[in-house]
């Protein structure tokens, strides 16, 4: 019964064919054009930027790491192996950080660390008027800011991973006489260590292709200096090739966390026979734990979102609140529903065909649609820039194509949960459905369609998400009076308007809120 | 196939979304009702928008505002060609002006009232861009720091003595560009480069995107020094009358260079179709009345003769101008950015 794929195939084939295109020649157009550049343009950027830009792109991306591991690996095992009041609470509460865009947290520390702010007062009243903290505009303040905004992903991964592993390893290594750190030590991580590698393998990817943070935290990496070029040049020679390097920058943490993450899948298939015991502790044991929890989800979520309510509800932030603003949550909204509508179309034939008939076309143009994972925001910008103008400058300047851009960037997230939805229908329940005499639209209608609905609303609602909180693309691409949220926070925090930057930033994590509960539910890695 | 099953949740979902794409994609074209203007604009929207509010208000004519980079509004424009929704261009640099009016980007304008208004070093010859207000790119000092004297000139910043003392804009942009493009013309290729050097060791991680971050740097004394617009300095000083921030006239020694000026300015698009309500709009602008709110509201120095500056601000008979033509901004802009690039500033 191979009439349902005969019938959609050619026209669908062609389909995934363009829609693959659509997403590959942005990209190999800029790849083309930093190839094609006169030397003198490579050899001077190489003599003078790039060296600098990529150590401090390489080295914020270790420091992230290290400190990402330490609080993902330590928070994880503190929520799956010992027993203490609330623990269920702050098992959700450490995922919180995740509703925050590095440039809110990027701005709430700017204003608290910076030159004469809060936290240096306090500092001062115990070590001298003349005292100094080190500045957030510096490496360790993008380091910290990076970090609290990500170590969620290293923690939900590590999480996962402890939960699933069999325990009886451990337990013979307590039997052999092993202590519980060494047991820890050389069983346990080991263990884990696929898991942790691919969570920290995101992060880094996470960390290079930024550019909220470091931008408002003035530290130049590779993402930021690609929009600094599109922005101050009048030819985007230079940009292309620093994209370039992104890309390829990019690509090795993709890689390397596909690598990690089908190992670690092979780890999870002992399974395990019951639930590790929990480690009991007494109240000083469970005063220390909550308060390091306390801590970590108080600096990188309470704190910051309770200064946003302050400054939202101060005067100034008050009078912004005005038609006009409603204006940019109406064109957040609109962008982001047209940017999700688009993934999930373009996105559902590639996943279908792939997960269908797999040939290794269709496979090939699913693959090709991840390309998007390594387009930095700026990035992607640039390549849907470079080639509409070059091709279709008709609608340079219009919403299609920022549009366009978001879906190329996104559409990765929306795969993510559009392909498992697809594979886990059978073509039987279709065929069945196509003997007991129900034509192909019925089909779709009455049993693919209710069957991959979850996926398709998850998806939705991820790029949804994704979308609204976009920056440097929206920043590049938005045509005339498509000011959104983003834009909103960004342009009043990079001119240290805080109070008038709050409320949008407040609205663009409270949206952020439910959706991260479905992230977690289903797949957080789009985050 | 997917649209058939309009009574499916998911369904609906994508038909309102896909109605949302059509009336997003449909918004832009038509966006002109008969008295609406659109404007890309390179300056930061609080010193703009309020201008252009009072226009609005004295006309009905509604204003979209595009606010944005300079040279990527620029940028912008060529890419868009004669599709542009874009009616006029108003940027903070008159080099990327003259660049604009080079690419055949701008409509060159014969209007008396301009040429009356606004003396003619400050508008490109067939006035296809009008200055509006002056601008000199100078030192700001923070007054317990730093006495006045120490600082002659721009140049004296390149010093050692100021190392990790002194905040300037990154190389994107353009007031930069065109400084660093006069003190070329006055100095020299070589002197320049090593001022830049000085400049790039000096300043270390204080290189800010906004003038304003700048200027509030300075106060609170996190440098003793910064380069910026003038009218940054008075703006902070308005809201902040103590803060401890004064302007410094650079290059006023016998011999030297004379402060470097700019202007904002504005230009009507070639392709722009709403010539009259343009064109009413530079008239409001050029105006006794347009140059007061640049003088009072922004703190800079208007361009009509007619016209007084916030006494605040230093005298501007007091002090003398480099002598660059506004004009000549424009091709010193390319081999300036090569040496910026080669210098490797931010």
């Amino acid at each position: 019964m191979s009439t349902i794929r005969q019938q959609l195939t050619s026209p669908l084939q062609l389909f995934a064919l363009t829609a693959a295109g659509i997403i590959l020649l942005p990209l190999g157009y800029v790849t083309a054009q930093a190839l094609l550049a006169d030397p003198a343009v490579w050899s001077r950027l190489w003599n003078t930027r790039i060296p600098e830009l990529l150590f401090n792109t390489v080295s914020l991306a270790a420091s992230v790491a290290v400190v990402t591991l330490f609080l993902g690996i330590s928070t994880a095992w503190l929520v799956t192996r010992t027993e203490f009041p609330g623990r269920r609470l702050w098992e959700g509460a450490l995922v919180l950080p995740l509703a925050m865009p590095t440039y809110v947290l990027a701005y709430v520390y700017s204003y608290l660390l910076g030159f004469g702010g809060p936290i240096e007062h306090l500092w001062q009243l115990m070590a001298g008027p003349q005292a100094r903290i080190f500045s957030p505009h510096s490496y360790w303040g993008a380091t910290l800011v990076m970090s609290l905004d990500t170590f969620p992903f290293v923690y939900l991964l590590s999480r996962s991973a402890l939960l699933s592993m069999n325990v009886s390893f451990e337990e013979v290594a307590r039997a052999s006489g092993a202590s519980r750190l060494s047991t820890l030590w050389r069983v346990t991580l080991p263990l884990m260590r696929p898991s942790i590698a691919a969570g920290v393998a995101l992060v880094i990817l996470y960390v290079v292709s930024d550019f909220g943070a470091v931008s408002l935290l003035r530290y130049q990496t590779l993402t930021y200096a690609v929009f600094q070029q599109m922005t101050g040049r009048s030819d985007n020679t230079a940009a292309s090739i620093l994209s370039l390097l992104l890309v390829g920058l990019a690509l090795i943490f993709l890689i390397t966390e596909r690598w990690f993450r089908e190992r670690s899948r092979f780890y999870q298939t002992t399974g395990r026979y019951r639930a590790p015991q929990r480690h009991q502790y007494g109240w000083l044991g469970t005063m220390a734990i909550t308060s390091y929890l306390g801590l970590i989800v108080g600096v990188a979520f309470a704190l910051p979102t309770t200064l946003l309510v302050q400054w939202s509800l101060s005067p100034e932030a008050q009078m912004t609140l005005d038609s006009r603003f409603f204006g940019f949550v109406w064109n957040s909204g609109i962008l982001a529903a047209s940017a999700a509508t688009g993934g999930v179309l373009i996105g559902l034939p590639l996943a279908y065909l792939a997960s269908r008939r797999p040939t290794l076309l269709n496979v090939g143009c699913l693959q090709v649609a991840y390309a998007g994972y390594v387009l930095p925001g700026p990035v992607a910008a640039l390549a849907v820039l470079v080639l509409f103008t070059q091709l279709a400058p008709v609608f340079y300047g219009s919403v299609l194509i920022l549009i366009v851009a978001y879906v190329i960037h996104f559409l990765p997230a929306g795969l993510q949960s559009l392909e498992p939805a697809l594979q886990q229908i059978t073509p039987n329940l279709e065929e069945v459905s196509r003997t007991l005499g129900f034509g192909m639209r019925a089909t779709w209608r009455r049993v693919t369609l209710p069957l991959v609905r979850n996926g398709f609303v998850v998806a939705w609602v991820l790029m949804f998400l994704q979308t609204m909180k976009e920056l440097p693309a929206t920043l590049l691409l938005r045509p005339v009076g498509f000011d959104t949220l983003a834009i909103r926070v960004w342009m009043e925090a990079s001119e240290e308007y805080f109070q008038l930057a709050a409320p949008a930033a407040l609205l663009i994590v409270l949206l952020s809120l439910p959706a991260l509960a479905l992230l977690v539910s289903k797949d957080w890695r789009a985050a | 196939m997917l649209l058939t099953c309009s009574r499916r949740t998911l369904c609906r979902t994508i038909l309102f979304g896909l109605m949302l794409w059509a009336i997003a994609g449909g918004a832009v074209p038509h966006a002109h009702a008969t008295d609406k203007l659109t404007i890309y604009s390179g300056r930061g929207e609080r010193l703009i928008k309020p201008v252009l509010d009072a226009f609005t208000a004295s006309t009905g004519i509604q204003i979209e505002l595009l606010s944005s980079g300079t040279t990527e509004l620029v940028n912008r424009l060529k890419a868009e060609g004669n599709r542009t929704s874009a009616d006029l261009l108003i940027t903070n640099d008159a080099g990327s002006l003259e660049l604009a009016r080079a690419a055949g980007l701008l409509h060159p304008l014969n209007m008396r009232e301009v040429e009356r208004a606004i003396p003619a070093q400050f508008r490109a010859p067939d006035n296809a861009w009008v200055g509006l207000s002056g601008r000199f790119w100078i030192v700001v000092y923070n007054t317990t720091l730093v006495k006045p004297n120490q600082v002659k000139s721009l140049l004296d910043l390149a010093n050692p003595k100021w190392k990790d003392k002194i905040a300037i804009p990154n190389s994107g942009s353009e007031y930069l560009q065109a400084g660093v493009s006069v003190i070329r013309a006055m100095h020299g290729d070589e002197k320049t480069r090593q001022f830049l050097q000085g400049l790039k060791t000096n300043a270390g991680g204080q290189v800010y995107q906004k003038s304003s971050q700048i200027v509030d740097a300075v106060a609170k004394g996190q440098v003793a020094l910064g380069i910026v617009n003038h009218y940054y300095i008075y703006r902070h000083l308005t809201t902040q009358p103590n803060a401890p921030i004064a302007a410094l006239m650079s290059d006023q020694q016998e011999g030297g260079m004379g402060a470097i000026m700019n202007v904002a300015g504005i230009g009507i698009i070639k392709s722009s179709k709403h010539l009259d309500s343009a064109k009413l709009l530079i008239e409001f602008l050029v105006a006794q009345a347009g140059q007061k709110l640049f003088a009072d509201l922004d703190k800079e120095y208007p361009l009509h003769p007619d016209v007084k500056a916030d006494p605040a601000l230093v005298e501007r008979k007091t002090f003398r101008a480099a002598l660059v033509p506004l004009t000549k901004l424009a091709e010193l802009r390319e081999p300036t950015l090569t040496l910026i690039e080669q210098v490797g500033l931010r």
